[in-house]
């Protein structure tokens, strides 16, 4: 390659990075960082409020843990909302949520899953076969020592008796939604995931629901970040608490702890 | 002085890199000479195709490879017919996962060292007798030594690092697929971990800075014996 070329692919480099700065530049936006087992619902919900209000929100979605840490070392968002209390407990510590505003938005269930063909027939109570049932296969689950969906997997099989059985067995994904591709994809026979994702794929079938009373509650606490300074933080973070954030929210399988929003009682 | 997680992550990314590297290597040299040496319809495209893991999140690679080699894949499912086996899960799938984000660097090392290769010697080991495979292992593959070496300790080192791509197709599954990145992400995403992050952290730098000027060594070495016996 001849030096005039070399320079004209150095330019063109330079003129698409040029190109899409712009679209960087869009601050001033309403940012919110979500848990990512929230995407389906937000979505809709964010859809619905810029319908009504005209105003738009701009939603991030990644694994908890990943969201928190980038809130720690600044990210530019109002609002976070996490899939357990660990992690808002942790920015909480920090001084880096405005305490006022923190309310327990959403609760969830863990379910045991198949591929939607398989004819395995389980029902989870304590001493269950699950380890027969597994036949040599996986059970695909999100990580067990870290991501929310894991941990309370965990505590509820070690509750019932069955995670000795099965820890060899275990399969553990990045993150809930890529133990659900396992299931789906068969192969994994089985899997376990939140309720609001066994519904939001059709290759997956629920086996049963897990007892409440064998895991931590599974709670999606919301804050405003201490640097949160938007004029629409505020009105967004009420409207998650609407009714209609709720019908959408409850459409997607989530159960709506918080119907009112608690205004500066304290 | 390294705790049994450590000890188990470590053997598990060695042994994942070494089998990912060997496996992967005599694919690179004829995918090398192909795009090298040889002009075909489509090489424009398998060139492409090749540097695909370059460009593509590691992630959709392991997607794809999931799409591809799971049990219900395309290649798959006749690997499980056939031969009953499964890469799913296995450490084995972790090997194929790195070597085919490792790929297109080595074959770009290889490559390269080919195409730099004097023909005049080749030819002159024609005129004196040798076959096209004499030639090539009796003169071309002492020439590109280096290229060889050079492609394999970035593909080495590029094994050792995957992440994405080994999650999303074999998981984490403690003894099996545990490799570093494996354990080092899992660890992050937890509060508390720092002290054991830091560990992991200072764990695969000494790692990677043992293995690269080894390999620096290994090349200066062969660098040297060829220059000599070319000036012979």
């Amino acid at each position: 390659m001849n030096l005039v070329r070399t320079f004209r692919s150095l330019a063109l480099v330079a003129l698409v990075t040029l190109l899409a700065a712009p679209v960087q530049a869009m601050a001033a936006d309403l940012v919110v960082f979500a848990a990512a087992s929230l995407k389906n619902a937000l979505d809709d919900i964010a859809a619905q409020w810029q319908r009504e209000t005209g105003k738009t929100v701009r939603i991030s979605y990644t694994a908890s843990s990943a969201l928190a840490r980038q809130i720690e070392i600044g990210a530019p968002t109002q609002l976070f909302i996490s899939a357990d209390l660990e992690w808002m407990d942790y920015l909480a510590q920090r001084d880096l949520v405005k305490p006022d505003t923190r309310a327990n938005l959403l609760g969830n269930r863990i379910v045991l899953i198949a591929p939607k063909e398989s004819n395995i027939a389980l029902s989870i109570a304590p001493g269950f076969p699950l380890a027969s049932a597994l036949a040599g296969g996986r059970l695909a689950m999100a990580n067990t020592d870290a991501v929310p969906a894991g941990t309370y997997g965990k505590a509820a099989l070690r509750k019932l008796g069955v995670w000795d059985q099965v820890e060899a067995r275990v399969a553990q994904a990045e993150n809930v939604r890529a133990a659900l591709v396992l299931v789906s994809r068969a192969e994994a026979p089985l899997g376990i995931v939140y309720q609001t994702d066994a519904a939001a794929d059709a290759n997956v079938r629920i086996i049963d629901t897990f007892p409440e009373d064998t895991h931590p509650p599974i709670v999606y606490p919301v804050a405003l970040t201490a640097a949160a300074s938007h004029p629409d933080a505020a009105s967004f973070l009420a409207y998650l608490r609407s009714l209609a954030a709720r019908s959408i929210f409850e459409k997607r399988g989530f159960t709506v702890l918080s119907p009112s929003p608690r205004r500066g009682t304290s | 002085m390294l705790t049994p997680l450590e000890i188990e992550a470590l053997s598990t990314s060695l042994r994942v890199a070494g089998l990912s590297t060997i496996a992967s290597l005599p694919f690179g040299i004829a995918i090398a000479w192909l795009l090298a040496r040889t002009s075909f319809p489509g090489r424009g495209l398998l060139n492409g195709f090749i540097h695909l893991p370059l460009v593509l999140p590691p992630v959709v690679v392991g997607y794809v490879l999931l799409l591809l080699l799971g049990r219900r894949g395309l290649v798959g499912s006749w690997l499980y017919d056939a031969f009953g086996v499964t890469l799913v899960f296995t450490w084995q799938g972790a090997a194929i996962a790195s070597a085919v984000m490792a790929f297109p660097l080595m074959v770009q090392a290889i490559r390269l060292s080919l195409e730099s290769v004097d023909h005049g010697l080749e030819a002159a080991a024609r005129t004196l007798g040798a076959g096209p495979v004499g030639v090539f292992a009796t003169v071309t593959l002492p020439l590109i030594a280096p290229g060889i070496l050079t492609g394999s300790i970035l593909a080495w080192a590029r094994s050792l690092g995957e992440f994405g791509a080994t999650i999303t197709f074999v998981s984490n599954i403690p003894g099996e697929t545990r490799t570093l990145s494996n354990a080092f992400f899992a660890l992050s995403q937890a509060p508390g971990n720092e002290e054991a992050i830091v560990r992991l952290l200072v764990i695969s730098i000494v790692i990677a800075l043992v293995a690269l000027l080894a390999a620096e060594i290994l090349a200066r070495r062969v660098r040297r014996r060829i220059r000599g016996t070319s000036r012979a």
